[in-house]
């Protein structure tokens, strides 16, 4: 008989409650909770909402609304063929070209029946006979046959040892058709029979058509890498002079992160008023010393550089001392007797800077490179305060313009899109920055 | 040639005078070892004459060339530091070949250095490798090569073996004495153990609060230790004192310990120095447990005459395989022997022990030099 049926006086197991206090799992799961919690409702739900939202035509104050499949990322409806810089003809001389250039006034459009089809419009000038190009409509063949003819500067341009004619337009391109495929667009083109310098305008719904849209990208990417090329020209200096001895380090070290511990919305009415177009303090300062009138003061935030520079400046102040304490608790990480080491062995300031420290130091740096990326990239902020993306979207990055559109025009739909176009680029940078990451380590 | 003079070197942080002017020669090829309790200035010693502290007063020559206004890379020195201080982003030959590489030497000329020296530390299969991939051994010999391809006249060492566990200790140190027999350079190496500095050295400097104690031979500073820190310094398990007064009556001089204890002195010449108080220091080995006549077994016993019957108890035997520790305690307080096993002693027992008087030291009671 085993030994513990044997005995009825067995102690009764211990309750099941206390157990499970006893137990470190569940207190784990219990303390992650809220955190998961405050995850799939801050932040999954509204990415899911956000998707959700970009598949629609969903609009404020309007209850209806359909799906729309991926409309709002992209929705070509025509393409435009613009051409310019059409060259008419060679010469093997310049006094040649000149000549043919001289008898423009008789020189005359006509049409006639294309090879392939349609209709040709063709030069007739000085005895030549100039194809030009072909089109679907003899209308329409005249009618571009006559603009490059009538509403174009002709000159003469040197072209590998030989002249040409070239008829360009002064204010814009020729727009030579409007096509609905891209298949139509590419067959046109080829039936300029005139080498030229062309161009194709899509024109469409979705934001990846629209201009403003792929302003704001690249603006995105001025302010972003604008940023942080700054931060680390401003923060590596600061954190290698904080590393350094001296009297009063501390409380320095403590002073250096004031702008990023003022809330922005403070710390930008500062900056607004030291960039205000009437009473910058920076104008006002210049002028006082002579080195500006008043009647020629910098507007910063009307100058679309100007403009974009100074929220990188704002951006950057606010943003440099995490980058300098960063790298500082990097350096602070480097043992003393390495750097003796270094220096018993010959190698003076520069050479342990190159050699010793920036290598140490680089698997951190790029943990604060790409928290620093993903804060600027989103940055709303910043901008939205100071410029709110102007002038004339000169400083739109994504996050205001998909606030523009979304939320003050009411296409939340678009403005989803738009916000979630900085989901995948983000994706990429940071895949390649940990990738960096480890190979360091 | 490549000696190494220190002339009354002083180092002052703020008011406090780690190093007090201090005079040392270190001659060529010499291995030196500078050994003390922590915060008696060896270290200190020991970068000033790498160029690390500035030098608070006084001279350093090396090769008979004032260096003390040099920066350390113009010194003809290496050194090897206690954490190894080995560059974390550089394989092995690119950390051994830093400094030949910063004085722009050609590049076929390091790798056959590197080669070599890696030939001599065992290296030669890991040149490649990144330092965290490295045992701790072998980082240590990463650390020893860098120095060595330096092909300086002084290598300088900063309790090089206090990272290492006890029994790649005792080998390093055999590898390191090796390697100052085949590398022929100038050695100085700080350390506060002193079993390292007895055994490495060729000689053994012992400072004490800044200043120098005693510079001489393993054995001199074993055998004639000039002062009562020194001669507790050096051994181990460390020399037993006891406080006493030196007494002169019919059967000659003696020394009285407390507890009514009186060991014949067989030191004549010390009798005009009767009533002084002193210090009586005995070392384990020359403690002995007197049985049934002498302990005939005990070789160094053999030739022992007169010693001195001193009734004690057995406390703690700590045994270290042939010989045994035994703390024991007597009337005139608790000391440390060390004897054979085969002694068969056990806490607790009464015995009698011997003290070979003619191997015991008599140190001042106020000045502590030895009488």
């Amino acid at each position: 008989m085993p030994p513990d049926s044997a005995a009825p006086a067995t102690p009764a197991p211990p309750r099941r409650r206390a157990r499970l206090f006893d137990r470190e799992a569940p207190l784990g799961y219990a303390l992650v909770l809220p955190a998961a919690l405050y995850l799939a409702l801050f932040i999954a739900y509204p990415f899911g909402m956000s998707i959700f939202l970009s598949l629609s035509d969903a609009q404020a104050g309007n209850q209806k609304w359909s799906f729309i499949g991926t409309g709002n990322y992209s929705k070509i409806q025509s393409y435009d063929l613009l051409a310019n810089d059409f060259v008419i003809g060679r010469f093997p001389s310049d006094a040649s070209a000149r000549a043919f250039l001289a008898a423009r006034a008789g020189f005359k459009v006509e049409t006639s029946p294309a090879p392939g089809g349609g209709s040709r419009a063709t030069l007739a000038a000085a005895g030549r006979s100039i194809p030009l190009l072909d089109m679907a409509k003899e209308d329409d063949a005249s009618f571009a046959g006559s603009t490059i003819l009538q509403d174009t500067d002709w000159t003469v341009r040197p072209a590998g040892g030989q002249s040409e004619v070239v008829a360009h337009a002064k204010e814009s391109p020729i727009t030579l058709g409007t096509f609905e495929t891209r298949a139509a667009v590419d067959l046109a083109a080829k039936k300029l029979l005139v080498p030229a310098t062309t161009r194709v305008d899509i024109h469409g719904t979705g934001v990846l058509q629209d201009p403003n849209f792929l302003l704001a990208l690249k603006n995105t990417f001025k302010y972003t890498f604008g940023t942080e090329i700054l931060k680390l020209l401003i923060g590596v200096p600061c954190a290698l002079l904080l590393n350094r001895k001296f009297g009063g380090r501390r409380l320095l070290r403590g002073l250096v992160v004031i702008p990023w511990v003022i809330p922005i919305a403070i710390s930008a009415q500062a900056w607004l008023w030291i960039l205000d177009s009437t009473y910058s303090v920076i104008n006002w300062c210049l002028v006082h010393w002579g080195f500006l009138t008043p009647q020629n003061i910098i507007n910063f935030r009307g100058d679309k550089d100007l403009a974009m520079l100074s929220v990188i400046v704002v951006n950057v102040w606010r943003g440099f001392p995490f980058t300098t304490i960063i790298i500082l608790a990097g350096l602070t990480a480097i043992p003393d007797e390495i750097l003796e080491r270094a220096k018993l062995e010959g190698a003076n300031g520069f050479q342990r800077f190159v050699h010793i420290i920036s290598p140490m130091v680089r698997p951190i740096l790029m943990v604060s490179l790409l928290f620093s990326v993903i804060f600027s990239f989103t940055d709303f902020n910043t901008i939205w305060i100071i410029t709110k993306g102007g002038p004339f979207d000169q400083t739109q990055v994504l996050a205001t313009y998909a606030y523009q559109l979304g939320v003050n025009a009411g296409y939340i739909g678009k403005g989803a899109a738009i916000s979630l176009f900085m989901f995948p680029i983000m994706a990429v940078m940071v895949f390649f920055m940990l990738q960096f990451l480890r190979r360091e380590a | 040639m490549a000696e190494v003079v220190l002339e009354r070197v002083e180092k002052r942080f703020g008011d406090v005078l780690a190093v007090a002017g201090i005079d040392l020669t270190i001659r060529d090829k010499e291995f030196v070892i500078l050994v003390g309790p922590s915060g008696c200035g060896k270290t200190t010693t020991l970068r000033m004459i790498a160029g690390l502290e500035e030098i608070s007063g006084g001279d350093i020559r090396i090769s008979g060339r004032s260096v003390t206004h040099l920066p350390p890379r113009d010194r003809d020195i290496a050194m090897v530091f206690q954490s190894y201080a080995l560059y974390p982003h550089m394989t092995v030959a690119r950390n051994m070949s830093f400094s030949l590489r910063l004085r722009g030497m050609p590049k076929e000329q390091i790798r056959e250095r590197v080669k070599d020296v890696a030939q001599i530390l065992g290296l030669s299969e890991h040149l490649d490798r990144k330092p965290r991939q490295l045992s701790g051994g072998q980082r240590q010999r990463v650390a020893v090569g860098a120095a060595l391809c330096r092909q300086a006249g002084v290598l300088l060492f900063d309790e090089p073996l206090s990272n290492l566990d006890a029994k790649l200790r005792v080998h390093m140190r055999t590898e390191l004495k090796r390697l100052h027999q085949s590398v022929q350079s100038t050695m100085v190496y700080v350390t506060h153990d002193q079993v390292e500095a007895m055994t490495m050295g060729d000689r053994i400097v012992i400072m004490n609060a800044g200043v120098i104690c005693q510079v001489g031979t393993p054995l001199e500073v074993y055998y004639r230790p000039v002062s009562r820190f020194v001669a507790g310094f050096i051994g181990s398990p460390p020399m037993n004192f006891f406080e006493g007064e030196l007494v002169a009556d019919e059967s000659g001089l003696a020394i009285a310990l407390p507890g009514d204890m009186r060991l014949a002195l067989p030191r004549p010449e010390l009798a005009s120095r009767a009533g002084r108080k002193v210090s009586f220091g005995i070392r384990p080995e020359h403690i002995s447990v007197a049985q049934s006549g002498r302990p005939l077994s005990d070789v160094a016993w053999a030739a022992v005459s007169d010693p001195a019957r001193v009734p004690a108890v057995i406390e703690v035997v700590e045994p270290l395989g042939h010989r045994v520790v035994v703390t024991a305690r007597g009337e005139a307080g608790t000391f440390q022997m060390e004897t054979e096993i085969h002694a068969g002693v056990r806490p607790g027992d009464r015995v009698d022990l011997w003290f070979d008087m003619n191997r015991a030291y008599l140190f001042d009671g106020e000045t502590e030099a030895t009488l």
